[in-house]
């Protein structure tokens, strides 16, 4: 099977086994900055193992069949062993709330949003990448998805897919290419043809192209549940006022994502920023015309200005409490390998973080995993603290309604940067 | 109907001076029908939504059209019930809810005629702060103490079982004995005195001549300990984490279905789901209607 | 042995008297029968059981001995590890070290705080349960004594048993259930109480964390008004209002509803009464979670019924007579606080009304007509009869369920999670840095705060709190109806 690619990579890492066996104390530096150990240490643990290796795997809900049938290929890979491999259903964006609550009692491999990395750490729930065994994680991965993965430097999980950020789909018979270059046009265009733009704009997820691509600066402090951020700083009103004005056209709308799929499908929104996610529902009403692009720039105070992003991975963990850690990560390794991701690209539509996987010309042909290359540029992996979001859903709301409360934006502004870096209470 | 028909005809020979009144009565029983009708059609309009969108080719949320637009099929039932998939594993969870809840059910019933027979029927001493304290704790809602409750089963290895979730819905259950305890209060004391003369024992009192006595809020209690599990999912979502989702209740596996991700492709069918379970309760509920009446206003309308 | 009377204190103050009174006597009887106890009592105190042996009850002493052991069993092996951590729940911190080679980790098991303090919570309540059945293993003995004194019969074991089917058949019955009352309310609540005195949040959270003790640093934190950092105060304060305000319009919309609906229907003119309500029933059946979630979706900003307001124009009428604001394209049925807690309250009718119709009917019907017919030919109008003889006697018999409703409504937790969840979005922005919204009740707050924040100690603040208030109002409302010999009248 697919291990026979690493072999070559297997003969280097028994050699880096034997210098390390050599000085035990250097184990874990060099573990921990990514060594590859190779089929050494999978033969000691088929050996070490008697017994059913019984383990829980969550997947999403979307990918319940595509992750059953690599199970399947993995027990397969393994006829010497018995497993018995439970597959559970859990959405990704939501695994930490469930992860959390009883870690223990979680999956021993889970997926999820990387935005959640950053509290599975601090609870423990990961078990750290400290070595791979069948493919080279961080080598293979692009560098975007690597980071996202990792804490402080220390790779935390197993890059899964790299399209979990947004960009905007357009309607092409609306938008010409040159449009989607610009908010501006692209409002008069829709306005043109009586359709409107969506964007969720009542989302700090969302809310964050604007502020972050004028160079406002949001970060997580170092104690890693605190905020750093700057949406306040000087040039902070002038994105509130536009955000209001751009609102405030009635063209671009704020609506949430499901609105927006209802929205697309029966014709009230010709474009809206969204994820690949809702790359279906924009293909199936638009059909040819179905096009993506990277974030359009938007009039701050008179100057164009490049909207960002949160760029966004889905993972693959291993539950530090898991009892089969061995077989936990050679199973995450083995659901985010290149065919895997390969094959969830075929069956899916989801995006590769592998890099040799990314480089097939069928995925540089999705215009949305090309939307969202073009829109990496501008991109941030996403290290928030929770309380950016609630301040941020909460400030988002209002400017898109148009400060009803006609509040002094700086003070809004303020309060909101007050409540997002608030310490957790 | 007929009785109040006869009723009005002889209250009103009685007074014969109303021929011209006939036209304003007319005008205002027209009003009246109307109104009810308006309210009906307020309160039935909902279910309606329910039971169209149930029949619905279109899998989401359709926000322009109140009857589905693109056509009607019956596809959403053959999922729900013949085409489990690993979101929609309905007949499962039936049959989870169903085991769960007739377990939870005899559990239940039978510690409330137990706590509703002391109470009611016996004397001892703390009966009045035991009565009390029960009430004060039965006002406590369980949301509140859900995680100490998750860990106390989990100490006993019941999370992921459907054993624990019987012990989660029935437990606790003896503290609901209020409305119980009402009924048997009305129960007169001398056919209690006249078996304990007879030389019966309590327990007898209790099993052939209180029990035969309840057998309306037997009937109501029955039905609203098994009714319990079908609606709950928060408890249920956190007892049963395993993410398995064959696994789940009804309530969990509905709910999930209008995840942020899924009910663009499922709500049409999270609708057929919800008419399935709806259509047995409806049937307990108005077999039980006339139970439930006589539960709750209990001892105050034979006083 | 126990007397059977009863006496029914007739206010709060009383019951209190009652109570300690109680106390003070069971303590009188525990010292008498320790100084006055012979040989047989004495030895009870360590040698639980002796004061049965000394009378020949051989099983039930040995039940006793048994359960002794088992209790000193507990404590050394139970107990005792868990209660040695108590004081500071834990010091040590989970540590693994990964080894690639075997792939394997080794793992140094830390403390968890929070199975530590569960743990001490079941020993304590063990402690006063077994502390009790000591003092009544004592009392006991010395009343056998007594009894042996003056020459009294002894039950046989036979005898003893037979009795938890007769005079002491509560005993019996009662034994199971408060079992897994203990179990299911009591020791969580307990639990609960603990983790306010806590620093359990998401920093400090157990497998991998530890948390101890802080005292009442939360409660400071939810009565400090000044807004600063902390804006918890601000918010408790907020959402008690408004969790007060609904639990009020709640209860009487419904009811006062449920009464008007059941005199419509029960109405002399009204043509097919029982297909009308079995249409209103019909309503009831389906799952409470069912038809909230579809009606959030019915009222959503870009719902059905927004579309239709928008296109016969009912969404510009509410412009332009400003109740919606008028950037808006459509009318903010669970966005924006105003029309929320006003349609919350609407739904709310909706879903409570066939209910309260139901009970209302039933109650109606047994009113004595004589009253009626008697009014009537004073001359009272309809209006008069409805106010002076109807509602009356409809607020004595719905009373006691009355006030449970109004607990019940401050822990609704179903009507404003499924209504308002993902989908409502504060725009005060100090609420939402408690994490809270304007339409949250104290449950549902909690709730999020727990779910999706894991702030377990400010939760449980907020937990002993409503506890206290529906605590409160029951028993004000329950020492009015039950005690004042209410059940007893109708037997």
């Amino acid at each position: 099977m697919k291990m026979r690619k690493f072999v070559a990579l297997a003969a280097v890492a028994s050699m880096l086994i034997g210098s390390l066996a050599g000085c035990s104390g250097a184990t874990d530096e060099s573990a921990a900055n990514g060594g590859a150990v190779g089929d050494d240490a999978i033969q000691n643990l088929i050996a070490a193992t008697d017994g059913t290796v019984s383990l829980t795997v969550w997947a999403s809900e979307e990918d319940q069949a595509y992750t059953q049938g690599l199970i399947n290929d993995f027990i397969a890979a393994y006829p010497d062993v018995t497993f018995d491999i439970q597959l559970g259903s859990e959405s990704e964006s939501t695994c930490k709330d469930t992860v959390l609550t009883d870690i223990e009692a979680a999956a021993d491999v889970f997926a999820f949003a990387d935005d959640q990395i950053q509290a599975l750490v601090d609870a423990g729930a990961l078990q750290p990448v400290s070595a791979y065994y069948t493919y080279d994680v961080v080598a293979e991965n692009s560098a975007g998805a690597v980071e996202a993965a990792s804490v402080d430097g220390q790779l935390y999980a197993y890059p899964m897919t790299a399209d979990n950020g947004y960009f905007m789909f357009y309607d092409s018979s609306i938008y010409t290419e040159e449009d989607v270059q610009s908010l501006d046009s692209m409002i008069a265009a829709a306005e043109a043809s009586g359709t409107k733009i969506g964007m969720d704009l009542s989302s700090g997820w969302y809310l964050y192209s604007f502020f972050a691509g004028a160079g406002l600066t949001l970060t997580l402090n170092e104690d890693g549940t605190t905020n750093t951020c700057t949406f306040n700083a000087e040039g902070g009103t002038d994105v509130a006022q536009a955000i209001i004005d751009y609102f405030g056209t009635g063209v671009l709308v704020n609506m949430t994502d499901d609105e927006q799929a209802t929205a697309i499908a029966n014709g009230e929104i010709s474009a809206c920023v969204n994820g690949t996610w809702r790359a279906e529902t924009a293909q199936e009403a638009w059909g040819d015309n179905y096009a993506a692009a990277k974030l359009p720039t938007y009039n701050l105070a008179g100057t164009q200005t490049q909207m960002s992003s949160f760029s966004g991975c889905k993972l693959v963990g291993v539950n530090a409490y898991s009892d089969q850690i061995g077989w936990a990560m050679l199973l995450a390794e083995y659901l985010t390998n290149e065919q895997a991701q390969i094959g969830r690209f075929n069956e899916r539509g989801l995006g590769p973080s592998n890099i040799a996987a990314a480089a097939s010309p069928e995925v540089q042909a999705n215009p949305a995993i090309a939307a969202l290359a073009a829109q990496a540029d501008y991109a941030t992996p996403q290290r928030v603290g929770g309380n950016y979001w609630a301040p941020a859903q909460t400030l988002g709301e209002i400017l898109a309604s148009g400060n009803p409360d006609n509040v002094d934006l700086q003070t809004l502004l303020d309060t909101a940067v007050e409540g997002i870096e608030a310490p957790v209470v | 109907m007929e009785n109040a028909i006869k009723r009005n005809d002889n209250f009103y020979l009685k007074e014969e001076k109303l021929r011209s009144k006939k036209k304003t009565e007319l005008v205002s029983t027209v009003v009246i029908n109307v109104l009810i009708a308006i309210f009906a059609l307020i309160w039935i309009i909902p279910i309606v939504w329910l039971l169209v969108t149930a029949f619905s080719k279109y899998t989401g949320i359709d926000t322009m059209h109140f009857f589905p637009a693109q056509g009607w099929t019956l596809n959403n039932f053959k999922v729900v019930l013949f085409e489990p998939d690993s979101v929609c594993q309905y007949v499962a969870w039936f049959k989870n809810t169903f085991v769960i809840a007739i377990f939870s059910c005899l559990i239940s019933t039978t510690f409330v005629l137990m706590v509703s027979y002391a109470f009611s029927c016996m004397r001892f001493k703390g009966r009045q702060t035991m009565m009390k304290f029960s009430i004060i704790l039965n006002m406590f809602p369980g949301v509140l103490s859900m995680i100490a409750v998750y860990f106390v089963m989990k100490q006993l290895g019941l999370t992921n079982s459907h054993v624990g979730m019987v012990i989660v819905y029935s437990a606790g259950s003896g503290l609901g004995y209020l409305i119980c305890k009402g009924f048997m209060d009305t129960i007169p004391t001398t056919i209690r005195e006249a078996a304990r003369l007879d030389g019966a024992s309590e327990a007898q009192i209790f099993f052939k001549i209180i029990l035969p006595l309840s057998k309306p809020i037997i009937v109501y209690t029955v039905i609203s300990a098994f009714l319990a599990p079908w609606a709950d999912f928060v408890f249920a979502k956190l007892m049963l984490n395993s993410g398995i989702s064959s696994d789940w209740t009804v309530a969990i596996g509905l709910y999930n279905m209008l995840g942020k991700d899924l009910k663009s492709h499922y709500f049409s069918i999270f609708c057929a789901g919800g008419l399935l379970i709806s259509i047995p309760i409806s049937v307990l509920f108005l077999l039980m209607q006339k139970y439930y009446v006589e539960g709750v206003t209990g001892g105050a309308s034979k006083g | 042995m126990a007397s059977n009377k009863e006496v029914h204190a007739s206010s709060i103050g009383e019951a209190f008297e009652m109570f300690f009174k109680n106390i003070k006597n069971y303590f009188a009887d525990f010292g008498k029968a320790l100084s006055k106890g012979d040989i047989a009592v004495k030895l009870s105190t360590v040698l639980m059981g002796a004061g049965y042996f000394a009378r020949k009850k051989f099983i039930v002493g040995l039940l006793t001995m048994l359960m002794e052991a088992a209790f000193i069993f507990m404590c050394i092996f139970y107990a005792a590890p868990n209660l040695a951590k108590f004081g500071t729940l834990g010091d040590t911190v989970r540590s693994t070290q990964f080894d690639p080679l075997t792939m394997q980790n080794t793992v140094i098991e830390g403390d968890n705080s929070f199975l530590i303090l569960l743990n001490s919570v079941i020993v304590l309540f063990l402690f006063v349960v077994f502390i009790l059945l000591w003092i009544h293993n004592i009392k006991r003995a010395y009343e056998l004594q007594q009894d042996y004194e003056k020459g009294v019969h002894i039950n046989t074991f036979v005898e003893d048993v037979k009795s938890l089917f007769n005079g002491r058949f509560n005993v019996t019955l009662l034994a199971l259930p408060t079992v897994g009352i203990v179990l299911m309310n009591i020791i969580p609540i307990l639990i609960l109480i603990a983790v306010a005195f806590t620093n359990y949040d998401q920093q400090h959270m157990p497998p991998s964390a530890l948390f101890t003790w802080v005292g009442l640093a939360n409660f400071k934190n939810i009565i400090n008004l000044s807004s600063g950092s902390s804006a918890f105060g601000y918010a408790f304060f907020k959402v008690l209002g408004w969790t007060l305000v609904w639990a009020f319009f709640s209860t009487f919309t419904c009811f006062l509803g449920g009464i008007v609906m059941a005199k419509l229907i029960t109405y002399r003119k009204v043509k097919f009464p029982k297909f009308w309500r079995t249409l209103f029933v019909v309503t009831i059946a389906v799952p409470q979670f069912v038809t909230l979630l579809l009606v959030r979706y019915f009222f959503g900003d870009t719902g059905i019924v927004n579309s239709f307001c928008a296109s016969i124009g009912i969404t510009d009428f509410l412009k332009s007579i400003g109740l919606v604001a008028s950037h808006l394209s459509y009318i903010p049925f669970l966005t924006h606080p105003g029309w929320a807690k006003f349609m919350i309250i609407m739904i709310n009718i909706w879903v409570g009304v066939p209910y309260q119709m139901l009970i209302a009917t039933g109650v109606l019907l047994n009113i004595p007509e004589s009253q009626i017919e008697s009014a009537k030919l004073d001359g009272a109008n309809t209006w008069q009869i409805f106010w002076h003889i109807t509602m009356p006697y409809v607020l004595f018999v719905e009373g006691p369920t009355l006030i449970t409703d109004f607990v019940r409504n401050i822990n609704n937790f179903n009507v404003i999670y499924l209504l308002t969840q993902d989908t409502f979005v504060t725009t005060n922005q100090t609420l939402a840095n408690a994490n809270a919204k304007e339409v949250d009740l104290l449950v549902t707050w909690l709730f999020r705060l727990t779910n999706d924040y894991y702030n377990y100690k400010m939760a449980s603040v907020i937990g002993i709190i409503v506890f206290v208030i529906c605590a409160v109002f029951s028993l004000i409302a329950f020492s009015r109806f039950l005690a004042n010999g209410r059940e007893e009248s109708y037997q």
